[in-house]
């Protein structure tokens, strides 16, 4: 037995360096034995740089759709104290639940409703702002009591249960942890949907590879695992805390 | 250079090579992962802010609080709700699957139609509702000018309390038609039970909750009878006494249904026996000197043989039961034991608050006048009449009453014709509308005297009993209007549909719940707006009424039916009592018993009613028990257990026989037992069918919502095969198996069902359950079962002339 | 979030038979709380799925002697020894990690996006408590009966397996309410499942079996409690009481003389 597992490894080992040796004896020009053609080189080359292109580029291009907002909302604007003074709270999170609210029941309201705009912009005749979207907002919405179909970037697949209250309230993170700088955007940026899976691009993350350095690039399962575990709450991992 | 096979797998590996090292496989793979798990055509519910709208459910006669959770402007479930007197949190499942009426559109109508197709396919177009209302308007306009309004005939099935059947009867008779038909229910029986023996009018009200002894004459207290939340409860709150005060349980019925089962006493007499036994157990008591003799000596006439003014004597009831109904000819009536009569008899009148409820399964289906007023001697008996744990008496719910209506020389006239049921004339003194009759009135005539129906919250085509008889009456008809918002048989029927809300889009009142102890008004409101294009049908009477114009226009002078509500509600504020709020820890109940006072919690009638549409109810918990000198409105101004109405209508004992009564005299005005007859040749048709209902099935004119199929078992109804119960001991006689195939045979037509072989059924009888048989409707519930309505004979009860449910002679014949 | 850690919560349920009166109210409850499938054809008994299940029994006796009684069946919510050695049948078979106990509340969970379908877990079951769809959720288009469904659940795919959650999303709308208000714990009428909410006689009582004061955990002190097919030692976490020996004999499978009536009641 002992003998077989150790010729094995060595017939491995001598397949890894007759191939290694090929690729040295290319570089070196050795006539050692036939080297791959320059042609060949050129071929593997025509292969593997479209291939590279359609996977890192093409590919990330097609599988997202993308749609433009119904209208822009400057977040640094409205953040801003020294021009919108409306917006209370101390830290940075009060301020975004301000208008992204908790509901009585605890439930989050998210993407707030036009109800919740009327709190400042309660006539459509009077802006508050010099702004064109403001303008736009109050002549099409404000005016006509229609909704913004806002499309969310963030949200989470039908069998996902996530409390923000939860996490914001009692696990006391900040929004940014999850979603970035996104208070201090002026422009949305577009909404861009997985055409395979229906996702938002914010779930897998903007980077195609899921490459993430930031808390806040991915949300997929095993991120809010990660966050449990490093928070020493493993409980929190058990399948029906998140799923529903 | 040469291009050969080496060059194009370096292609290949190249690209390979270069794939892999993108994150497309991985991507690629991980999509579609998520792809499968979200299939396009799999829902997602969209979510939103959540919140509870209270009302009350309105899908039977008693009136349970439900809350309906939603999510935005979507209803996602109903529950029960604990701050409503009659039900502490419990519904029924018909009320729990509710939301799948209002949104199932392949069984609702989703706005008015006209049919195109024949009678019955269920083929309509979609129609204005202008063009609706001018339709039915001109015909009745045209019937008003042909001096005939009386050709206009409507068909009920709302509470006979509720502000519904009052807008219905008052269209009718602004118009000038004395053709208003009911659905016959238990209510009918209590109503005329307590008229000729106590001369009240008021609903039936059982102190359920502070009675210790319960003798159920076949009520299913727990297939659906009452307030099934509330009843169910009861039941809980039976149970949960300690042993010391833990009340008991006795069902009497044929089958060993829920209630039998659960009871803490099961006796099976002879379905249609139930008077004899009420009578041998009065025997017993009286024999053994158990009955109340303060009472019974003061406060009752007919107990004793007595003398009329012109010197007849006349026998009395103790008379009558001491000859008639010893244990053993009630033994031999019935089928039990003699000594089981007796024990039966000493524990009830032995018990502290007795109390024997009639009105058999849900009570939806009318009972037989005799046995109720038996049951009802019983209560008398014991002195359990306006005690608490007994029969309440109480005055009908103190609601004002409508303005008169208006009525011109035509509608005069018209009034004046005789109904086509004959109710209320001297052969059915006492029934205010007798169905069976007014469709055997329509089939013989050689033209329909019927012109144009009106139906309203009911299904009679699919709910009446003999065999297709209600059907052929429809045809007949010139022109029937359905106001259902549902797809029902007779909708199927209908040549104009006028879809009303559902129970959760409109306003509508819950006058007294069935059997309830105290005076409630419910108010159940809007929980969703309307789905479809449907109008509440308070609201199309009066548009109706004012398009006919006239006099019947100006008997409507409300804009809503809102209007008309809130006028009648004004008598619940002019009591000075009442409460509009219910606080969960002091049940109603107890409230009574303990005879507190209320205080009005509401400042002036605008307040009160604006916390009634809010929290949903008015209700006055007290009473005034005992009360016995002043209680009955007799002629003699006593508990009757010789009837002097009866007498009174009766004229002549000639008549008897007219009327359906076998018995010749005296007892023929006091409780007795009279067999039923079918005239069916009974060596022909051997065993008997008894229809029974279960909470689970919806019997009545609502729709089975989808969720209640799950909960029937595969010995109730199996793919599209319904069953029939029947004893073993019976079944091996016919050499049947469990599943068995077999045709129910019955003068009034055939059924085919399969076996279920149960010990609980009485040998002799097969058992079909009520409900199942649809023709209309959509596939979750179109011909699933069959519907044994089509066999029933429809016998007469004597006195009252309803319908018999409990006689129908079959033979049966395996396939 | 400063919960306790490890099995501090152990949520069961206590169904008193004597009360139950077969009525089918938290069997719909549980339907409509848990948008659960409705099919035309689920009056074909192996066609439904019926996380709340009432199982209806006699007691054999001829007539007029003849009684009938239910079990309501939830998923029976097995426990576990809390070591990882003993675990719920099904969870030590399901090969895709999809149905999992909770250690904190003791609550068998079963995510549909993780299940593969093989039913493995399905055959484990001794209670019949899991149910396969071997369809989609029936909602034709035109019909709109997916209008009345509850975000608060996802309604499942073709070719996974589903069960009973104990109403899981309520545990969670109750954690959600008291955060709300500022708390992190939650009393016992906050959470409770759909069927004992609706149950009309009461006969269903939900809560935590660790928690002394709980009603459940009182009510199964009473001799008359007993859990179904106990001896498997499977330590459902759903108990039910009844004075009648017929019934309760009905449990498990015991050899002639084996069981034990009640004999002596204390307390």
């Amino acid at each position: 037995m002992k003998n077989q597992a150790s010729s094995s490894q060595k017939t491995s080992k001598f397949g890894l360096t007759s191939l290694f040796n090929r690729f040295i004896s290319f570089e070196k020009g050795s006539t050692f034995l036939p080297p791959f053609s320059f042609g060949v080189w050129i071929f593997f080359l025509a292969g593997l740089i479209p291939s590279l292109i359609v996977g890192w580029i093409i590919y990330p291009m097609a599988l997202y759709s993308k749609q433009p907002q119904p209208m822009n909302f400057n977040h640094a604007l409205h953040l801003n104290p020294e021009i919108v003074d409306g917006i209370e709270g101390d830290t940075e999170t009060e301020r975004c639940l301000f208008c992204h609210t908790f509901r009585e029941d605890g439930t989050f309201a998210g993407i707030p409703k036009l109800d919740k705009c009327l709190e400042c912009h309660d006539d459509p005749e009077s802006p508050l702002g010099e702004t064109p979207e403001e303008q736009e907002f109050l002549n099409k919405y404000v005016a006509e009591e229609q909704e913004i179909p806002w499309l969310s970037y963030f949200r989470q697949p039908d069998c996902v249960y996530f409390s923000h209250i939860a996490h914001v309230k009692i696990g006391d993170q900040d929004c940014e942890t999850c979603h970035g700088d996104f208070g201090r955007t002026e422009k949305l940026p577009a909404y861009k949907v997985n055409r395979m899976t229906g996702y938002s691009i914010d779930i897998w993350g903007r980077n195609i590879a899921g490459y993430k350095t930031n808390t806040w690039d991915r949300m997929k399962m095993d991120d809010c695992a990660e966050c449990h575990t490093e928070n020493d709450l493993e409980e929190n991992n058990a399948c029906f805390v998140c799923h529903k | 250079m040469e291009i050969n096979r080496r060059h194009f797998i370096a292609l290949l590996v190249g690209g390979a090579a270069g794939i892999n090292a993108t994150p497309l496989p991985w991507k690629f793979t991980d999509d579609i992962a998520i792809w499968t798990q979200n299939w396009p055509w799999v829902p997602v519910p969209p979510t939103g802010e959540f919140s509870h709208v209270k009302s009350v459910c309105t899908l039977c006669p008693g009136g349970c609080g439900i809350e309906v959770r939603k999510v935005d402007d979507r209803a996602v479930k109903i529950e029960g709700r604990t701050d409503y007197p009659v039900n502490p949190g419990g519904i029924c499942p018909l009320g729990m699957g509710g939301l799948q009426l209002l949104y199932n559109e392949s069984i609702r109508f989703t706005g008015p139609m006209k049919r195109v197709g024949p009678r019955g396919s269920g083929k309509f177009i979609a129609i204005t509702w202008d063009e609706a209302i001018n339709t039915i308007a001109d015909r009745i306009s045209d019937l008003r000018k042909q001096e005939r309004p009386e050709a206009l005939a409507a068909i009920d099935g709302n509470p006979t309390m509720g502000t519904m059947a009052s807008m219905i009867e008052r269209l009718l008779r602004a118009v000038g038609s004395p053709n208003y038909e009911r659905i016959p229910s238990a209510e009918d029986t209590y109503r005329m039970t307590n008229l000729v023996m106590q001369g009240t009018e008021g609903p039936m009200a059982y102190d359920l909750e502070n009675a210790d002894y319960i003798l159920s004459f076949g009520s299913g207290l727990l297939e659906g009878w009452g307030a099934p939340g509330r009843v169910i409860n009861a039941w809980g709150l039976w149970q949960e006494h300690t042993a010391k005060r833990k009340a008991r349980v006795v069902q009497i019925e044929s089958r060993a249904s829920n209630t039998a089962s659960k009871a803490d006493q099961w006796l099976a007499p002879k379905p249609g026996t139930e008077a004899a036994l009420a009578l041998g157990l009065a025997h017993v008591i009286i024999k053994e000197h158990l009955h109340n003799a303060d009472f019974v000596d003061a406060y009752s006439f007919g107990f004793n043989n007595w003398a009329s003014p012109d010197g007849k004597n006349h026998m009395g009831y103790k008379t009558m039961v001491l000859n008639s109904y010893s244990p053993d000819q009630v033994a031999e009536i019935t089928g039990l034991q003699p000594k089981d009569i007796v024990a039966l008899a000493r524990d009830f009148a032995g018990a502290k608050a007795p109390v024997a409820t009639c009105g058999k399964g849900k009570g939806y289906l009318n009972g037989s006048l005799y046995e109720f007023m038996a049951v009802q001697g019983l209560n008398a008996l014991v002195g359990n009449i306006n005690m608490p744990g007994g029969v309440l008496v109480c005055d009908p719910p103190p609601l004002s009453p409508l303005p008169e209506i208006q009525k011109d020389t035509i509608a005069r006239e018209g009034l004046k014709k005789s109904r086509l049921d004959h109710a209320g004339t001297r052969r059915y003194p006492f029934s205010k509308s007798l169905i069976g009759d007014f469709a055997k009135t329509i089939i013989k005539s050689p033209k329909s005297p019927v012109n144009t129906l009106l139906v309203f919250s009911a299904n009679p085509d699919f709910t009446l009993p003999d065999g297709g008889a209600f059907r052929e009456a429809l045809k007949k008809v010139p022109f029937i209007v359905s106001f259902s918002p549902y797809q029902d048989e007779t909708s199927y029927m209908a040549d104009l549909i006028l879809p009303d809300h559902t129970y959760l889009e409109k306003m509508d009142d819950v006058v007294w719940p069935t059997g309830l102890q105290y005076p409630l008004y419910g108010i159940s409101k809007p929980v969703v707006k309307p789905v479809y294009a449907t109008r509440n049908s308070g609201d199309v009477i009066m548009q109706l009424a004012k398009r006919i114009g006239g006099s019947v226009g100006s008997s409507f002078p409300w804009k809503k039916y809102d209007d008309v509500l809130k006028e009648r509600a004004k008598g619940l504020f002019d009591t000075q009592a009442g409460l509009v709020h219910y606080d969960g820890s002091v049940p109603a109940w107890k409230r009574l018993r303990d005879r507190g006072s209320v205080t009005p919690d509401y400042k002036n009638f605008d307040d009160m009613w604006k916390k009634i549409k809010a929290g949903g109810f008015w209700y006055l918990p007290v009473h005034a028990y005992k009360n016995w000198d002043r209680l009955f409105k007799t002629p003699t101004g006593k508990f009757e257990f010789f009837s002097t109405r009866i007498e009174l209508a009766f004229d002549d004992y000639a008549l008897l026989k007219n009327m359906g009564i076998a018995e010749k005299g005296d007892a023929a005005c006091m409780p007795h037992f009279e067999p039923a007859l079918s005239g069916a040749d009974r060596s022909a048709y051997p065993l008997l069918m008894l229809p029974y209902e279960m909470i689970n099935l919806a019997s009545g004119w609502t729709p089975p919502p989808p969720f209640l199929n799950k909960t029937i078992f595969d010995n109730q109804l199996r793919k599209n095969e319904s069953f029939a119960e029947i004893n073993p001991k019976t079944a091996s006689k016919y050499g049947l198996k469990e599943g068995d195939r077999v045709t129910i045979k019955s003068p009034q037509g055939t059924v085919r069902v399969c076996v279920n072989l149960f010990e609980g059924a009485m040998p002799g009888i097969v058992y079909l359950p009520l409900g199942f048989g649809h023709t209309a409707y959509d596939e979750f519930s179109r011909g699933k079962g069959v519907n044994p309505n089509d066999i029933i004979h429809m016998g007469k009860d004597p006195l009252s002339g309803h319908p018999v449910w409990w006689n129908t002679p079959v033979q049966l014949i395996k396939v | 979030m400063e919960q306790q850690k490890g099995g501090i919560y152990r949520y069961g349920m206590v169904i008193d038979l004597d009360k139950c009166t077969g009525c089918g109210t938290c069997m719909i409850a549980c339907a409509a709380e848990n948008n659960v499938s409705v099919r035309p054809d689920q009056t074909d008994k192996e066609r439904t799925i019926t996380w709340m299940k009432l199982y209806k029994i006699t007691n054999g006796k001829e007539f007029p002697h003849t009684e009938v009684s239910y079990f309501p069946r939830p998923c029976m919510h097995c426990d576990e020894d809390g070591r990882g050695h003993h675990q719920p049948s099904c969870v030590s078979v399901c090969v895709a990690t999809a149905t999992k106990i909770d250690h904190n509340t003791g609550i068998v969970s079963q995510i549909y996006t993780r299940c593969i379908g093989c039913r493995y877990c399905q055959a484990a079951c001794p209670y019949g408590a899991r149910y396969f769809n071997w369809w989609d959720t029936y909602f034709p288009k035109g019909k709109g009966l997916e209008r009345y469904l509850s975000p608060e659940i996802s309604p499942r795919m073709r070719g996974v397996v589903e069960k009973c959650t104990f109403c899981h999303h309520r545990l969670m709308r109750a954690k959600t309410q008291a955060y709300a208000e500022d708390r992190t714990d939650i009393e016992e009428h906050e959470y409770t499942t759909a069927c004992a909410e609706a149950c009309p006689a009461q006969a269903i009582t939900f809560g935590d079996l660790n928690n002394p004061e709980h009603k459940v955990s009182q009510l199964i002190k009473s001799p008359y409690a007993f859990r179904l097919l106990e001896r498997l030692n499977t330590k459902p976490k759903v108990y039910y009481l009844s004075t009648k020996d017929w019934v309760r004999k009905m449990a498990d499978n015991y050899l002639p003389g084996e069981f034990k009536p009640v004999t002596k009641v204390t307390g």
